[in-house]
């Protein structure tokens, strides 16, 4: 059965943008808190601006190009655009609609008053709002007209604007352009002072209302909020260049000037105003969104943590608990020695990991402390802990991915702050993104070295950390930090190792090791043993992967994944008969792990990595897949695994009809995997090591007594 | 603190390496960190002659991060040891110096016996498998990228070693330029390869070998993977003609995929497999184990059985003796005429330990020098000492240095010819002032252990010496008349008593009171 034809997969970018939808409904959902559902509101918006910024701008740089390759599920740039374009403008309204019909009213039966027109301020409001005008606005606002001596002035990437039409008093000529951004260093939401019922208002309102006063001896025929956004992928031609860290610094300030891919304007905008942006900046039709409500919504994310709603925001969840067996003054090192430690974030609290690089620095019998940073939190304690470390004369060596999309500038800091407190800085490797979340210790002890090793699917960001579902394993088994010392080998610019003993590495030889995984369950599906996998990544894209678990399945295999966001994996052929299901998880927190389980006969293997099942992941950054071997921590994934798949409240079922429909409760048990994780992570302990493996294949003969 | 961490830098033709080692006497050695990175030395020095600038600029900056490597792990010692692209290049002394400036690494160039020795060593330390190799027999086949070396084993012992000059880079040189295709590779190889083996066979070989054992860059990684899998670690010779079968009927894009090697590393997987192949049917050997072991793990082994923190159960030093007696076998030197020499020479070194501050690496040389004392005979008995001299010069001795094979060259042409004074050898530049005193010391001894047995009659069948003030006093269990040997002794104590100020007499045991003494 050939299953590479282009029909059995869907399109990642609309596959994407029905995660967004998922993300969507959470917000549209009444069950949920009115907080939250506004906070899901601003993902949404927020997830969408990147979308566009990457993957739209991707394929028009390739309708550019005039590119008709085809994608996994056949369909060309062009096509590709054009359903998107039609999905998202149908997403945005139901954005607005979202915000206008259901969560303004909610906002207003919860004493909140939000104005959101400035004509609606009362006099007393609108004489404040004039004088914080006046006060702390004006002053940093920078007004440009244009005429024919003044060129059309940079609109930054996704700025919010207000274009105004004016005219000269003295003179009857045609109108001008002219605009004036929204400080972005202001707070967009601003309060009005306290009354019974909090009130605000945005600021573009307040620039709106005083506009005329930044343009004297003009008339403002009209004046309107827009928004652009550009093409913001870096295209580093990194052959050529010489210092990474210099061209990212020099690119990121090009990023405001890439070419505009998308206009948001107010709905009902002034025709002659709205022609002048468009010709100016060169886009189609289809790129411009009228929108009915303020743009970017993502301050709705900043409105979450307005003072006095904690009522209306989700409570159920509990804030991390610390990781049973640590407590502070823990010697980490003695803890990692009594067994491998499963770390499960945010359930359970990022401490260990910080308290690992922290109590490294600090110890005399550390030799090293190797780390891969991709994301780092603003003051990120880790980070201090290395130049520490550093300082204390350990060799400390950090790989900063400067190429971590939107973190570039942050990115660039750290790295800098590193290398002057001593640290060898790696900035990223040449081709490769370092997507691997892995750190090294070495240390002197009594009788030998040890190393002891944090392996992730989360980055090292301990803020993030709250709300990113991930697992960390802790770990000194000699296997694992032989490997790791070779992984940091290689990221240093050294030869292969002659031998790896458990890690797998992308892009090396990762995704054979899926393949080879995949491959040995449809052959023990095809030669009637038990055949079972389930893995809960982020995306599935990859077209070898997928057609390997088609094959899988159609053999026998049942296959259930967990696949939060874009999957271009169908569920509807008819020949696998339903053996595969897919489910994603929107819920309060992100789900980002990555976990494996494949049966293998009944031996069960379960593993987790920084890798999702993407060809980029696969062949262009550097993942690492590390096994999970240790019985008390294999319960713990079986737990996991069976909470996920039992989920009735934050799982989405992928239809044959390629829609997402939230589980049929009927007769189930009403369960939120998230909530359950919380209840449980104080109570999973890390028990004592039994030394036969659970699914060991030693038979064990009955003792005659015992019969 | 009882672990200790030590370096061994490998500075090859086309790979510089580090491996860091902790070294207990709880947990013997064990490698922690193996850095390797590719650097292209040797198409200089053998184009050239010379290593350029640039490459030794590659090599410091590399050096220096090596060196921050030993810092982090606090190493206490290092050894940083250059082969055949250092030892072949005529700026190489300039070179070092600039090196060790500049990175504070002292490289030192190892001869071919030398590094050759390391590599066995390496492999000695995986002692288990090694020992139980070697009992049934076992060719040891170390492929270079220049040269290869096969040493033998009987019965536990290292007994021939003999270097070919049939490396994996020179052949692939001389297949390219031979201009064929790659399906013509193999019997051209075979046809480079048996034309050398033939001359070694006639000349060195008289058993069968079952075991071979193999040390390279290419075809061990392969051999490592399937060895895992087969039962006690060995793999066998159908194996390896099942993979070079596959090489040759599978296109090289495909093999790399298989294999996981680089597609420019197949040919020399392949020349390294074919010279592997051909060895073994020469040898008659049937099992292949590849230890996996490289220069590193030799050094570092070396190093901890020096500071003796690690005790080898082989004896190493047995190994070069025996390969020295079989060199004297070769050129019909007399077995017990050798013995006796050794006898002696070695009595008289130990009994005079306080005066000539020698150690047990000179006393070595001396056994060895006095195995091969006469070797020169062989071609010209009346051209002895320069024809010895040659000869030792021009014979591989395993685990001895260019050096040390200078002073054993020296030893036996002074044995028979009138010594030259230092001035002498500074105009050739052939020795430097220890190394000259060595040889006027062990010399000296040497000659006084040949005059005992001027005869060549072995009429000394045991020998003690006693050291009385100036007088070094040789007594002599014989029951033969030893009139000559007391008449020419003049000749060898003069020098002897130039060179420590003692004057040595012999002494015949007295028959009669040793069954006094008896009774």
């Amino acid at each position: 059965m050939d299953f590479s034809h282009a029909s059995n997969y869907s399109n990642r970018e609309l596959s994407w943008l029905l995660f967004n939808q998922r993300v969507l409904g959470e917000a549209k959902d009444r069950k949920n808190p009115l907080f939250e559902r506004l906070k899901f509101l601003g993902i949404t918006a927020s997830n969408l601006d990147e979308f566009f910024m990457v993957r739209v701008a991707t394929l028009k740089d390739m309708v550019g190009a005039g590119m008709k390759r085809t994608d996994i599920s056949g369909k060309t740039p062009d096509e590709q655009l054009k359903e998107i374009n039609l999905a998202v403008h149908k997403q945005v309204k139901q954005q607005y609609n979202t915000y206008n019909r259901s969560l303004l009213p909610g906002l207003k039966q919860n004493n909140l008053r939000f104005i959101e027109k400035h004509e609606d301020l009362t006099a007393k409001e609108a004489a404040y709002v004039d004088r914080y005008f006046m006060e702390s606005v004006y002053p940093v606002l920078t007004p440009m007209a244009v005429d024919s001596s003044r060129p059309f002035p940079l609109v930054r990437n996704r700025s919010c604007n207000i274009g105004a039409l004016i005219k000269a008093k003295a003179r009857s000529e045609e109108p001008e352009f002219a605009t004036v951004q929204v400080p972005s260093l202001l707070s967009r939401i601003v309060t009005l002072p306290a009354t019974e019922i909090t009130t605000v208002i945005l600021l573009e309102e307040i620039i709106e209302r005083n506009i005329d006063k930044l343009f004297l001896n003009y008339d403002i025929i009209c004046a309107q909020h827009f928004r652009i956004m550009r093409n913001a992928d870096l295209n580093i031609e990194e052959d050529e260049t010489e210092d990474l860290l210099e061209e990212i610094e020099k690119q990121l300030k090009m990023r405001q000037w890439g070419e505009a891919i998308r206009l948001e304007v107010e709905a009902g905008i002034d025709e002659r105003l709205l022609k002048i942006i468009t010709d100016e900046l060169n886009l189609d039709k289809e790129d411009i969104f009228f929108v009915d409500g303020p743009l970017d919504l993502t301050f709705l994310m900043k409105m979450y943590n307005l003072p006095g709603f904690d009522a209306l925001k989700e409570t159920a969840y509990r804030k991390p608990v610390p990781v049973p067996g640590f407590s502070t003054g823990t010697d980490i090192f003695a803890k990692i020695r009594a067994g491998d430690i499963l770390l499960h974030h945010p359930y359970q609290d990022f401490s260990p990991v910080v308290e690992f690089v922290r109590q490294a620095a600090s110890c005399p019998s550390v030799l090293a402390i190797k780390q891969t940073l991709y994301r780092v939190s603003g003051n990120s304690p880790i980070i201090a802990s290395l130049a520490e470390a550093a300082e204390n004369g350990k060799q400390v060596t950090v790989l900063v991915e400067l190429k971590a999309r939107f973190d570039e500038e942050n990115n660039i800091v750290w790295a800098k702050k590193l290398e002057q407190a001593g640290c060898h800085v790696i900035y990223g490797l040449v081709g490769l993104k370092t997507h691997s979340k892995i750190t090294l210790v070495v240390r002197r002890e009594e009788d030998s070295i040890r190393r002891y090793v944090h392996l992730g699917t989360g980055n090292y960001n301990d803020a993030t950390a709250k709300f990113y579902t991930d697992l960390g394993l802790l770990t000194c088994q000699a296997a694992m930090g032989e490997d790791a010392t070779a992984v940091f080998n290689m990221l240093s610019g050294y030869s292969e190792p002659l031998n790896w003993n458990k890690l797998s590495l992308a892009p090396l030889w990762l995704k054979d090791r899926f393949l080879y995984l995949i491959d040995r369950e449809r052959r023990n599906a095809a030669a009637g043993r038990p055949a079972y996998i389930i893995a809960k990544v982020n995306s599935l894209c990859d077209k070898d992967i997928i057609e390997a678990l088609y094959r899988a399945a159609f053999a026998g295999a049942k296959i259930d994944l967990i696949v939060r966001g874009a999957c271009c994996l169908i569920t509807g052929i008819k020949e696998l008969n339903n053996r595969i299901t897919v489910r994603s998880i929107i819920g309060n927190f992100l789900e980002h792990s990555r976990i494996f389980y494949f049966e293998n006969d009944g031996n069960p293997e379960y593993y987790a990595g920084s890798a999702d099942l993407m060809p980029r992941n696969l062949e262009r950054r550097v993942e690492i897949l590390f096994p999970v071997e240790q019985p008390d921590l294999i319960e713990r994934l079986e737990f996991i695994f069976a909470a996920l798949l039992a989920d009735t409240v934050k799982a989405h079922i992928l239809t044959g009809k390629g829609t997402y429909e939230k589980v049929d409760k009927r007769g189930k048990k009403i369960l939120n995997s998230q909530l359950e994780f919380g209840r449980n992570a104080a109570t999973f302990t890390n028990k004592k090591v039994s030394p036969e493996r659970k699914n060991s294949r030693v038979f064990i003969p009955q003792k005659e007594g015992n019969l | 603190m009882a672990v200790k961490t030590f370096a061994a830098i490998d500075v090859g033709s086309y790979e510089i390496s580090m491996k860091i080692y902790e070294i207990s006497p709880k947990h013997g050695m064990r490698e922690i960190d193996h850095l390797r990175r590719s650097i292209d030395m040797g198409t200089d020095t053998y184009t050239t002659g010379k290593l350029s600038y640039e490459r030794v600029d590659e090599l410091c900056r590399i050096l220096k991060e090596f060196r921050t490597f030993m810092d982090g792990y606090k190493v206490v010692g290092y050894q940083a040891y250059g082969t055949s692209a250092f030892r072949e290049a005529e700026n190489a002394v300039i070179l070092l110096d600039q090196i060790n400036t500049r990175t504070g690494i002292r490289i030192v160039i190892l001869s071919n016996s030398e590094q050759r020795f390391f590599h066995y060593k390496a492999v000695a330390f995986k002692e288990e498998i090694f020992t139980g190799t070697i009992k049934s027999g076992a060719a040891i086949i170390d492929i270079g990228s220049g040269s290869i070396q096969i040493s033998l084993f009987e019965d536990d012992t290292l007994v021939s070693t003999q270097n070919l000059r049939l490396g994996v880079l020179r052949l692939r040189e001389h297949l390219t330029h031979l201009d064929v295709v790659p399906s013509q590779y193999e019997a051209l190889l075979n046809e480079i390869i048996d034309s050398q083996l033939r001359v070694y066979k006639k000349l060195y070989l008289n058993e069968t070998y079952k075991n071979v054992i193999i040390v390279d860059d290419y075809i061990s990684a392969i051999i490592i993977k399937r060895q895992k899998k087969a039962a006690k670690g060995k793999s066998n010779k159908l194996m390896l003609e099942e993979l070079l079968h596959a090489c040759n009927t599978t296109p090289i894009s495909e093999l790399a995929r298989i294999l996981d090697v680089p597609e420019e590393n197949i040919i020399l997987l392949q020349i390294s497999g074919t010279l592997l192949l051909r060895i073994m049917e020469m040898v008659g050997a049937e099992f292949i184990w590849a230890p996996g072991t490289t220069l590193c793990d030799g050094v570092a082994y070396d190093y901890a059985e020096k500071q003796k923190i690690i005790k080898p159960s082989h004896d190493f030093e047995q190994d070069i003796i025996t390969c020295t007696r079989n060199i004297s076998k070769r050129y019909r030197g007399s077995k017990r005429r050798g013995d006796t020499m050794e006898m002696i020479s070695l009595t008289i070194f130990d009994s005079l330990k306080k005066i000539h501050g020698m150690g047990k690496r000179e006393r070595l040389l001396l056994r060895l020098s006095a195995l091969l004392h006469d070797c020169g005979k062989y071609i010209s008995i009346v051209n002895l000492p320069e024809c010895s001299y040659g000869i030792v010069m021009a014979t591989e001795i395993i685990g001895i240095s260019e050096a040390e094979q200078i002073i054993i060259a020296n030893i036996v042409k002074y044995n028979h010819q009138d010594f030259d004074y230092f001035d002498h050898f500074a105009e050739q530049d052939e020795l430097d002032r220890t190394s000259y005193l060595i040889v006027a010391k062990l010399t000296a001894i040497l000659r006084v252990a040949n005059g005992l047995d001027r005869s060549n009659r072995q009429k000394v069948h045991d020998i003690k010496a006693a050291l009385k003030e100036n007088e070094l006093i040789l007594t002599i269990d014989t029951d033969k008349d030893i009139a000559l040997e007391k008449g020419l002794f003049e000749y060898s104590s003069n020098f002897f008593e130039e060179v420590f100020s003692i004057r040595p007499t012999i002494k015949r045991r007295d028959f009669l009171s040793q069954h006094k003494y008896a009774d």
